[in-house]
């Protein structure tokens, strides 16, 4: 009798072992790779251990899932992808900006969504325009994890101190989509600011202290584009040029310090413009502010503190007559290395819904990517987003093209040269066309 | 044969992590390889010539970054490397052992603290005020605040580098000192000299090899290093100020905030380096007559 009941225990631990077995043998192992800012961005990847079990259900598979989310920089987390991709160990799922599209769909590297997009009816909702930054020619490549506005951030605290009114601080946002407070206007205001004693000499007007994204608006603000009506790099010489001599113009003029670029961000640029109470006007992002919030003027109320002190605007009229932001939302690509690209969608699609995607818009401020997620109570009721969800009418974004990494480069280092005051705005010109027509060759047309 | 077959393992590793990545990285060149057509199989890449050569040469900014990666390393050489470590040693070499080992042991910590800390410490120090540890002294002492990063970017790459370079040629020059025959330095203080006769007249003579042999190291060293000056200031503030040779290639083929690097055109610039560090080595060699270091004592040694 002992003998036969341990057999039986045996008998039960064997199969149970082989029945573990067969699920860990079965399970379709997906690993998602995202960047994060942590806490405010984790919902980035975090969303899909939410529905894991939900498209477990739905496909009727055991889902192994991996995430792997982190802040790193930017530069090595597209070159991981790359070289794990080449390794043959990428992630099924990529986050990261759309503009990737173009080199990474070049290479292969990601695969096409458009016949597998259908089979999903969540993506159905997302915002038409979005779609736009995730194509490489007319194919899509992506699906867009958020927006997010790029506003000038404009502190009331020192406004108020230059004698404006409460009405005149409110009204800012209003007065700038009407064309009625212009770029130039920003500046004349800042000088005044400056002058007064509000601000100290290079205090009037700050964008951020490193390459990225923002820069492009001041060139689209003044009527240039990256790519011709066939899809080719180009550059307009007159837009450069008065880019050039706006943000030449404001360091020569101590609006903005001439050493901007290359300020610490962590150890001087945040804790500066957070405070609110020496910079005027600040060109930043959406998602600043919760990371304001949260690291640096916690201990003064946080959230509350910021409505008090900062409002935000889109970026004033500059040569086109309109206001103008840039948004660069985040796209989840899948890998060509990826064994299992439907559950990949379908893990994306799962989370593409107001449920999910509210809660990292509302926790980072990015703004919303689906036209229920706008209409819903969460999402309109929220103070922030619904301060800043209409500047999604008036945005520009980057291109998707291979070349646009050389662009950008050549771009910005014309900033650098006459912002530091090193060149003229025509010396910088010729800098940066020399530059792109030295890396491109016939890959660009300058006109 | 005997003779080969000892050289044979050091060979085997100089081919394969010198030789083999120079001719890696020298086909690499000759390809238009980025993150848009990355692949790692040689067949695949596209041969395109000397064409990166010929973007590199019409580059408006390579001639700066090529002096200034001259500057970086005659100084962070002169000042620190050598002059500076060879201080270091002849003073610790003339104290108390116990507190010249001490004060040894404290100028080797840049060198084994972990690049990122060692840098976040001077960041912190450099920043500008209220932020940086020494603009805050300067207030407190009622003196004038600077903005470092942005006034003086090459003291402190120099700064920084210069610590870190110190430690090597202070092992080299203690050693060598420490083993200067006891004889010699008798000799000299029955004849009466002083401190810095024993060391002009004894010490520094008999410092030739080692002090060649850091000069050769050391200049190679600095001409590929860019670690901390990527950490400190990323080649910036501004137009390239800041920016050397090896940095560039690393941002040419390695990192760029946007992603989609040319590494076909950043092994051009890493090949420039190598031919510039086979040259000096050749050159050093010569003008320092290595081959008298290694030749056999004239006097036999029982």
């Amino acid at each position: 009798m002992m003998i036969r009941r341990s057999l039986l225990v045996v008998l039960a631990l064997l199969l149970l072992t082989a029945v573990a077995g067969v699920q860990a043998q079965d399970a379709v192992g997906i690993t998602i790779r995202c960047k994060a800012s942590p806490p405010e961005e984790d919902w980035r990847c975090n969303s899909f251990a939410e529905v894991e079990e939900q498209v477990e259900a739905a496909l009727g598979i055991a889902i192994d899932l991996n995430l792997i989310q982190d802040n790193a920089g930017w530069a090595d987390y597209k070159q991981e992808f790359v070289l794990a991709s080449e390794a043959g160990v990428a992630p099924d799922i990529i986050l990261s900006g759309h503009e990737d599209i173009g080199a990474w769909a070049t290479a292969g590297l990601i695969i096409p969504l458009d016949d597998m997009i259908g089979m999903h009816a969540e993506f159905e909702d997302i915002v038409p325009t979005l779609w736009d930054s995730h194509k490489l020619g007319d194919t899509i490549y992506g699906i867009p994890q958020d927006a997010e506005a790029r506003p000038v951030f404009y502190s009331k605290l020192l406004l108020g101190d230059l004698g404006w009114s409460d009405e005149d601080i409110e009204s800012l946002p209003d007065r700038v989509i009407a064309g009625e407070f212009t770029f130039a206007d920003m500046i004349a205001t800042a000088q005044e600011a400056i002058d007064e004693g509000v601000v100290d000499e290079g205090n009037g007007f700050w964008h951020r202290p490193s390459n990225g994204p923002d820069f492009l608006y001041y060139y689209y603000g003044n009527g240039g584009a990256v790519l011709d009506d066939m899809g080719g790099l180009v550059v307009d010489g007159a837009a450069l040029l008065a880019t050039y001599e706006l943000l030449g113009g404001l360091t020569e003029s101590g609006v903005m310090r001439s050493d901007l670029i290359g300020v610490d961000w962590n150890e001087v640029w945040h804790p500066t413009v957070a405070q609110a109470d020496t910079v005027l006007f600040v060109a930043g992002g959406t998602w600043n502010w919760p990371n304001w919030a949260i690291n640096y003027v916690a201990d003064q109320g946080g959230d509350a503190y910021l409505f008090e002190n900062i409002g935000l605007t889109l970026i004033p009229a500059m040569g086109t007559g309109s206001a103008i932001t840039l948004t660069h939302p985040l796209t989840y690509m899948i890998s060509s290395g990826s064994d299992n690209p439907d559950v990949a969608l379908a893990l994306i699609a799962a989370i593409t819904t107001p449920e999910h995607n509210n809660k990292h818009a509302i926790d980072s401020f990015h703004l919303g990517i689906l036209n229920a997620q706008l209409e819903s109570e969460a999402y309109a009721n929220n103070r922030l987003l619904s301060s800043a969800h209409y500047m999604l009418d008036h945005t520009t974004a980057l291109p998707n093209h291979p070349g646009w990494n050389a662009w950008s480069n050549a771009y910005f280092v014309g900033i650098q040269a006459v912002e530091t005051g090193e060149v003229t705005p025509e010396g910088a010109v010729d800098i940066a066309i020399a530059q792109m027509t030295n890396e491109l060759g016939d890959g660009i047309t300058v006109r | 044969m005997t003779a080969y077959g000892f050289m044979a393992p050091a060979g085997l590793l100089v081919l394969l992590f010198f030789f083999l990545p120079v001719l890696i990285v020298l086909y690499l060149s000759l390809t238009n390889l980025a993150s848009a057509n990355f692949t790692s199989n040689l067949a695949e890449m596209e041969f395109i010539g000397l064409r990166n050569f010929q973007t590199l040469l019409n580059d408006q900014f390579a001639k700066k970054i090529f002096f200034n990666t001259i500057f970086y390393v005659l100084s962070t050489l002169a000042l620190f490397n050598v002059t500076a470590a060879l201080i270091v040693s002849l003073l610790t070499a003339h104290i108390n052992r116990r507190a010249g080992f001490i004060f040894r042991a404290l100028w080797i910590l840049p060198r084994i603290t972990t690049s990122t800390v060692y840098i976040l410490i001077w960041r912190r120090m450099m920043a500008e005020a209220p932020f940086g540890i020494i603009n805050q002294v300067n207030t407190a002492l009622g003196w004038p605040t600077w903005n470092y990063g942005s006034e003086n970017p090459w003291v402190f790459v120099i700064l920084v580098n210069g610590f870190i370079g110190i430690s090597f040629g202070m092992i080299i020059f203690t050693s060598a000192i420490e083993s200067i025959p006891k004889d010699l330095m008798n000799a000299s203080l029955v004849d009466g000299s002083s401190y810095l006769q024993r060391i002009r007249h004894v010490t520094l003579p008999l410092l030739r090899w080692p002090l060649l042999f850091v000069v050769t190291y050391q200049s190679l060293s600095l001409l590929t290093s860019f670690e901390q000056i990527l950490l400190l200031t990323d080649g910036g503030p501004g137009l390239y100020r800041t920016e050397v040779w090896a940095l560039t290639a690393f941002h040419r083929a390695l990192s760029n905030y946007f992603g989609n690097t040319q590494w076909g055109y950043g092994s051009a610039f890493a090949v420039v380096l190598v031919i510039i560090g086979v040259v000096l080595a050749v050159v050093y060699m010569r003008v320092f007559r290595f081959d008298e270091l290694v030749a056999e004592p004239r006097i036999e040694v029982l």
